[in-house]
C-alpha cells in the first residue's frame, strides 16, 4: 500500500502506526472487503495537508480504539483473584444445575419428614462426608444447597438493584414532589433496623423462603435508590444529556437510553458487593431457624450440626461453602471495580 | 451548626412516631398467641382474665391509642412471658442494654484504631506482602458468616485450648448468667467512692475544656475570653455538685447495671473477673465482624487519596513520609470511613442478636429474639424504639463528626 517512502523519522513513525493499525484490523477481521484502496490523490493529501485523514481510515481507527479499550478492560479484569472468584461461582452454578446427576439422593430424602439413618456418622463410602443430624448426607445437602444459595444471592439483590435503578432515575430526574416523597420513604426505611423488621415479618408471613427473599430485597431498595439518585444527579448535568434534550428527545428516552447506560457500571459493582452481604444475612436468619426447613439450606445446616458431635465436617462444610460463595462475589466485585474505574468510590 | 442539630433532632420525632406505629401494627399482626408461653396461664378462665387485663381483647386501634397514651407517660407496658415474666418493659431495657454495651465497648474502641492502622499500612505497601496479608484477613473476616466464626472460636477456646483459658474464674453458669440472681447490693454510700467520683468528674471537665480550647486553636477560630471560661467552669462545678447527690443515691441503691462497674463499686472481685471472662469471646467475635469492613473501606479511600496531587506536592516539598501519611493522607482518607465507623456501631448492635444467641449472653439481642419468638409484643416495641433512637442519633453524630474531620463541609 504505502510503499516507496523516504526513510524520514516522522514518516517512519506514521508508517509503523499505520501498519500496526492495519495488522490489528486484519486480526479482528472486519467482514467488509477493501473495495477502494486509497488512491494517489488521497495519499498526496495525506502527506501534504497536516491533520488530514482518509475518512474511512478514521472510521476504522475509531472501531479499533473501541476494541482496544475492550481489550484493556479484559486485561485489567483478568487478574488471578478475579479468575479464582469466577471459577468458584461458576462451580457453584454448575453444582446447582447438575445436582440430580451428581448425587444419588433426591430432594425428598434430604428434608425433615424422612429420617434416613444414624446421626453424625463419620465419612464412609456411602456418605463421603458423613451425615448431619437426623442422618442426612452432608455432601448431598451441600450440593442441593448450592441451588438454594444461588437463588438466595440473586433474587433479593436483583430486586434491590433493579428497583433502585428505576426508582432512583425517576426520583432524580423528575425531582419535586416525587423526589420528596421517595426520599422521605427512604429516610423511614433507613431509620428502622432492617434485620429487626425482617425477623418480625417472618412471624407474620410464615417461614416461606421466597417471601423472605422478597422482603429483604424490598428493604434493600432504599440504599440503592439513594446511590442511584446521587449518580443521576451528577450525570444529568452532563453535556450530552443537554444535547439530547435540545434535540427534542422524549423524557423516557433521555432517562432510559441516555442516563441509564452511563449510570449502570457503578450499580453493577454494588450488585456483587450486595450479593455477598445478602448471602450472609439470609444465612444468619436461616441459622436462627426462621426459614422453611423443606428446602436444603447451608445456614440451616450450620444450626443443625453441632460442633461438639463426632462428625466435625457437618459443621465445617456449609460454613466454608457460604464463605467461599460470599468471598468469590466480593472478589469479582473488586476486580470489576479495578477494571471499570480504579478511582471509583464504592 | 447548633441550629442544624436542633433541626435534625426535631426531625427525629415524626420518624420515631412512624417507626412506633409500624412496629406496633406489625407486632400485632404476628401469628403467635402472646400468652402461649406464659407459665402462669394454665387454665382457660385465667387465660381469659389475663387477656382482659392486658387489653388484648380490645380492637387494635383502641389498643394502639392506649399504648400511645401510656408510652408518652413513661409506662411502656409489661412483659408477658420468658425470663423477665411480669417485669416492666422499661426495667427490662434498663437491665438489658448495659449488658450489651459492656460487650460492645471493647469493639467500639478497638475496631476504629486497629482497622484504620491496618488499612493505611496496606495502602502504603500496595501489592507487597503486608498488603496481601491484611487484604486476605479482611476478605476472610467479611466473607465468612460471623456466627460460624463465633462457634469456631467457642470450640477453639472452650474445648481445644480449655487449659489455657481462665476457666477458674467461672463461678458457675447459672449464677453468672442469670440476671434474676444478681447479688443484692448494700444500701450504704461508701464515702471514698463519692469523693473519687467527684474528683474524676472534675478532671473530666478540665479535660473537656482543654479539648475545646485546643480545637478552637487548631482551627484558628476566635477564642472565647477567659471570663467566659471562668463562668463555664464555675457553673459546671455547681451543676456537678447538684447533680452528683441524686446520681450517687441512685447508683448506690440500684447499681449502675453495668456489671463491671457494679462489681468495682461494691467490691466483688469474683464477679468482676467472671464478667470479664464471659465478655472476651463475644467481644472478640464482634470485633472480627466490623474490623474487616472498615479495613477495606480505609484501604480503598487511602489508595484514592495517595494518588492525589497534593500528596505528590507534599512529598516533593520534603515532608517526611510518616507525616505525609499521617497528616496529609489519613485525615482526608478518614472522611468516608468516619460514617462507616458510626454506622458500624449500629450494625454491631444488630449483630449482637446472633452473637448473644450463640454465647447465651442475656443482653439486648437475646431478649429481643426471644421476645419475637414468644410473641411478646410490648417488649418488641420497646426494643425497636430504643434501637431506632440509637440508630438515628448515630447518624446524627456521624454527620456532626463530618464537620470536625472535614472543615469544608458546612450544614445550614
Amino acid at each position: 500500500m504505502i510503499l516507496g517512502l523516504s526513510i524520514d523519522e516522522k514518516k517512519l513513525k506514521i508508517k509503523i502506526k499505520v501498519i500496526f493499525l492495519i495488522k490489528i484490523e486484519n486480526e479482528i477481521a472486519i467482514n467488509e472487503e477493501k473495495k477502494d484502496k486509497p488512491g494517489i490523490l488521497s495519499l498526496i493529501k495525506f502527506y501534504l495537508l497536516p491533520g488530514w485523514r482518509i475518512p474511512e481510515f478514521s472510521e476504522r481507527e475509531y472501531k479499533i480504539e473501541k476494541i482496544r479499550s475492550k481489550r484493556r478492560f479484559f486485561r485489567h479484569l483478568l487478574t488471578p483473584l478475579t479468575i479464582a472468584g469466577a471459577i468458584v461461582i461458576l462451580s457453584f452454578v454448575f453444582m446447582g444445575i447438575f445436582v440430580p446427576w451428581l448425587t444419588g439422593y433426591t430432594l425428598q430424602e434430604l428434608v425433615p419428614p424422612s429420617i434416613p439413618g444414624l446421626p453424625y456418622k463419620l465419612p464412609s463410602p456411602n456418605h463421603p462426608l458423613g451425615t448431619t443430624r437426623s442422618g442426612f448426607d452432608v455432601l448431598a445437602r451441600m450440593l442441593w444447597g448450592a441451588r438454594t444459595s444461588i437463588l438466595m444471592a440473586i433474587l433479593p439483590t436483583g430486586l434491590a438493584v433493579g428497583g433502585g435503578l428505576i426508582l432512583g432515575i425517576i426520583s432524580a430526574y423528575f425531582g419535586g414532589k416525587v423526589d420528596y416523597v421517595l426520599m422521605r420513604i427512604v429516610d423511614l426505611v433507613y431509620s428502622i433496623p432492617t434485620l429487626i423488621i425482617v425477623l418480625i415479618l417472618t412471624q407474620i408471613l410464615g417461614l416461606n423462603l421466597i417471601d423472605m427473599l422478597m422482603i429483604w430485597g424490598a428493604f434493600a431498595i432504599a440504599g440503592n435508590l439513594r446511590f442511584m439518585r446521587s449518580l443521576v444527579l451528577q450525570i444529568r448535568e452532563m453535556l450530552y444529556i443537554k444535547a439530547a434534550k435540545t434535540g427534542g428527545a422524549l423524557k423516557f428516552k433521555v432517562m432510559f437510553s441516555h442516563i441509564l447506560p452511563n449510570a449502570l457500571p457503578p450499580m453493577i459493582l454494588t450488585f456483587f458487593g450486595q450479593m455477598a452481604i445478602t448471602m450472609l444475612g439470609i444465612a444468619a436468619i436461616s441459622f436462627l431457624g426462621l426459614v422453611n426447613a423443606q428446602i436444603p439450606n447451608w445456614g440451616q445446616d450450620i444450626s443443625w450440626s453441632s460442633i461438639y458431635e463426632e462428625n466435625f465436617l457437618a459443621f465445617l462444610i456449609p460454613g466454608l461453602c457460604t464463605g467461599f460463595f460470599a468471598i468469590a462475589a466480593m472478589l469479582i466485585g473488586d476486580g470489576l471495580r479495578d477494571a471499570i474505574d480504579p478511582r471509583l468510590k464504592i | 451548626m447548633v441550629k442544624y442539630i436542633i433541626k435534625r433532632i426535631l426531625m427525629m420525632i415524626p420518624m420515631l412516631f412512624a417507626v412506633l406505629t409500624i412496629t406496633f401494627f406489625l407486632s400485632h399482626a404476628m401469628s403467635i398467641n402472646p400468652l402461649q408461653s406464659d407459665v402462669n396461664v394454665w387454665d382457660m378462665n385465667i387465660y381469659y382474665a389475663e387477656m382482659e387485663r392486658l387489653g388484648l381483647n380490645d380492637p387494635v386501634y383502641v389498643q394502639f391509642l392506649n399504648y400511645l397514651r401510656d408510652f408518652f407517660t413513661g409506662n411502656w407496658g409489661e412483659s408477658y412471658s420468658g425470663l423477665y415474666n411480669g417485669w416492666l418493659v422499661t426495667d427490662i431495657l434498663i437491665t438489658v442494654f448495659p449488658k450489651t454495651f459492656e460487650m460492645l465497648i471493647i469493639p467500639m474502641i478497638l475496631v476504629p484504631i486497629i482497622a484504620v492502622k491496618l488499612g493505611s499500612t496496606s495502602a502504603k505497601n500496595r501489592k507487597k506482602k503486608k498488603d496481601i496479608m491484611v487484604r486476605s484477613i479482611a476478605v476472610i473476616g467479611a466473607g465468612f458468616p460471623s456466627f460460624w466464626i463465633a462457634i469456631l472460636l467457642q470450640y477453639l477456646f472452650g474445648v481445644v485450648l480449655y487449659q489455657v483459658t481462665f476457666y477458674e474464674f467461672d463461678i458457675g453458669i447459672y449464677r453468672a448468667n442469670n440476671v434474676l440472681l444478681d447479688p443484692s447490693f448494700p444500701d450504704i454510700i461508701p464515702p471514698i467512692f463519692s469523693l473519687v467520683a467527684v474528683v474524676m468528674l472534675f478532671f473530666l471537665m478540665i479535660g473537656g475544656f482543654y479539648l475545646i480550647y485546643r480545637g478552637n486553636k487548631l482551627r484558628k477560630r476566635e477564642e472565647p475570653s477567659t471570663r467566659n471560661y471562668l463562668l463555664l467552669f464555675i457553673s459546671g462545678i455547681l451543676i456537678c455538685l447538684i447533680a452528683i447527690v441524686p446520681i450517687m443515691i441512685y447508683i448506690n441503691t440500684y447499681g449502675t447495671k453495668f456489671r463491671l462497674l457494679d462489681s468495682i463499686i461494691f467490691n466483688e472481685p469474683i464477679f468482676f473477673w467472671d464478667t470479664i471472662g464471659h465478655l472476651i469471646l463475644p467481644s472478640l467475635s464482634m470485633t472480627l465482624i466490623s474490623l474487616a469492613i472498615i479495613t477495606r473501606q480505609t484501604r480503598s479511600s487511602m489508595l484514592d487519596v495517595l494518588n492525589q496531587d497534593y500528596i505528590r506536592t507534599a512529598r516533593a516539598k520534603g515532608v517526611p513520609e510518616r507525616q505525609v501519611i499521617n497528616k496529609h493522607a489519613l485525615r482526608n482518607a478518614l472522611i468516608p470511613t468516619s460514617t462507616l465507623i458510626i454506622a458500624g456501631t449500629t450494625t454491631l448492635l444488630l449483630g449482637s442478636i446472633f452473637i448473644e444467641y450463640i454465647f447465651n449472653y442475656p443482653g439486648f439481642g437475646d431478649t429481643f429474639f426471644s421476645a419475637i419468638m414468644s410473641g411478646n409484643i410490648l417488649v418488641i416495641n420497646g426494643c425497636v424504639m430504643v434501637a431506632t433512637i440509637i440508630l438515628l442519633s448515630g447518624n446524627l453524630i456521624a454527620d456532626v463528626m463530618y464537620t470536625i474531620i472535614d472543615p469544608r463541609i458546612i450544614y445550614r
